[in-house]
């Protein structure tokens, strides 16, 4: 009879893969899938990571042979699911869970509901304001620019909804933002019109993949690594094309 | 005195509401604050010792990381619970917005000065990240350990 790893190694698949969508670094998603297999009896499974895919299979005497590849988006930063697969990893390693349930548990962990949106609304709010006071702004700029950040996340969580491709997102995110603080300016909110900006265009910054990339490279991870910093680059240079647009067209009109 | 307090609590505010958009779970959100504003206060007292930007964002980036590593090792989660927000203030945000800027504005010299100066501040923190990931993580086990006794 042929041992049969199918249902652990289904588990640290998924885990790896809730991982990788989520945001983790590509060690930790490697690291967690090695464990989780190990800690079910499958010692031979071998995964190898990217920052958009997993592949991972498992041979060996007497065992059944066992291969996935899977195509993994980033769906966006979900450090909470990160969090809540870290701790179960954990636990599994100590013996707590059987393979089924701790796919219940992944599945659970893969459903875990975001914070309502008018939370995510006003932290992007508080946050932009906060920045702009950070790059010198004053108070009425920081107000200004709170305004900017809240109207850019209703814009991202209600009018994207992920419809648009990233380059759209990002170009008519910053062209939103810009537009919006030239006109809060033009009516007198506000008195430096480019910390205000600075600070409303701070929620599109891609913090996530640039951090990530930087420690994949340190980890030997060249591959993802360069394809997240390639990532940072393009989504930058998205923003400040939108940006760049609305101040030209802003400086053709009133010649600021 | 009071110019201090107000930057140093904006960016702990910011890095939160940051650290809120990044689903980051509830009960960590006071230690990103604390630790962006750390960062922040870090890379303010240098800045005006006059150490220079790269210097100071280089220090500032490495006690953010050192702190966050610190965190997980304590709280017993992943290190970019607390790495990913508290780097958010030190990211050079302002410096693409003046790169745009005079991009689009036909002033290349100044566009080209402040691209340079971006990419100066990117790189100190990319260092900054990468020479405290080499620190071995029995230091910050000993540390967190220390302090449980």
């Amino acid at each position: 009879m042929e041992r049969d790893d199918r249902l652990a190694l289904d588990a640290a698949a998924l885990a790896g893969e809730i991982l990788l969508e989520s945001g983790a670094e590509i060690f930790r998603v490697e690291d967690t899938i090695y464990r989780i297999a190990a800690a079910y009896g499958a010692e031979e499974a071998e995964a190898f990571v990217l920052s958009s895919g997993i592949f991972l299979t498992s041979e060996g005497e007497g065992r059944k042979t066992f291969a996935r590849v899977k195509h993994i988006p980033l769906v966006g930063a979900r450090l909470d699911r990160v969090s809540a697969v870290n701790q179960l990893s954990r636990e599994i390693e100590q013996g707590l869970h059987t393979p089924e349930a701790a796919m219940e548990r992944l599945e659970a962990i893969r459903t875990m509901p975001r914070l309502p949106a008018w939370l995510q609304v006003l932290a992007s709010g508080v946050g932009s304001g906060c920045f702009c006071i950070l790059f010198g702004g004053d108070w009425a700029d920081a107000l200004a620019a709170a305004a900017v950040g809240l109207l850019l996340y209703l814009y991202l969580l209600f009018v994207v909804k992920g419809r648009l491709s990233k380059i759209a997102t990002n170009i008519t995110g910053g062209a939103l933002v810009t537009l919006a603080a030239v006109l809060l300016h033009r009516v007198g909110l506000g008195h430096h019109l480019d910390m205000m900006i600075i600070g409303s265009i701070i929620p599109l910054v891609p913090g996530v993949a640039f951090t990530n990339g930087i420690r994949d490279i340190a980890d030997e991870d060249y591959i993802a690594g360069s394809v997240r910093l390639l990532d940072v680059l393009l989504v930058t240079f998205c923003i400040a094309f939108g940006v760049g647009a609305v101040m030209a067209a802003r400086h053709a009109l009133t010649g600021l | 005195m009071w110019e201090w307090i107000v930057q140093v609590l904006s960016a702990a505010v910011g890095t939160a509401a940051f650290a809120l958009l990044f689903s980051v779970p509830p009960s960590c959100y006071l230690r990103c604050g604390v630790i962006g504003g750390l960062g922040w206060l870090c890379w303010l007292s240098l800045d005006r010792l006059g150490l220079g930007t790269v210097v100071s964002i280089f220090d500032a980036t490495a006690l953010v990381v050192f702190c966050s590593r610190y965190s997980a090792v304590r709280r017993r989660c992943p290190v970019t619970l607390f790495l990913i927000p508290g780097i958010f203030p030190l990211v050079p945000g302002a410096g693409i917005y003046w790169t745009a800027y005079y991009v689009v504005t036909d002033q290349v010299a100044l566009a080209a000065q402040k691209g340079f100066s971006t990419l100066k501040a990117a790189v100190a923190i990319v260092l900054g990240i990468l020479l405290v990931f080499e620190l071995p993580q029995g230091l910050f086990r000993t540390l967190a350990e220390g302090r449980e006794k």
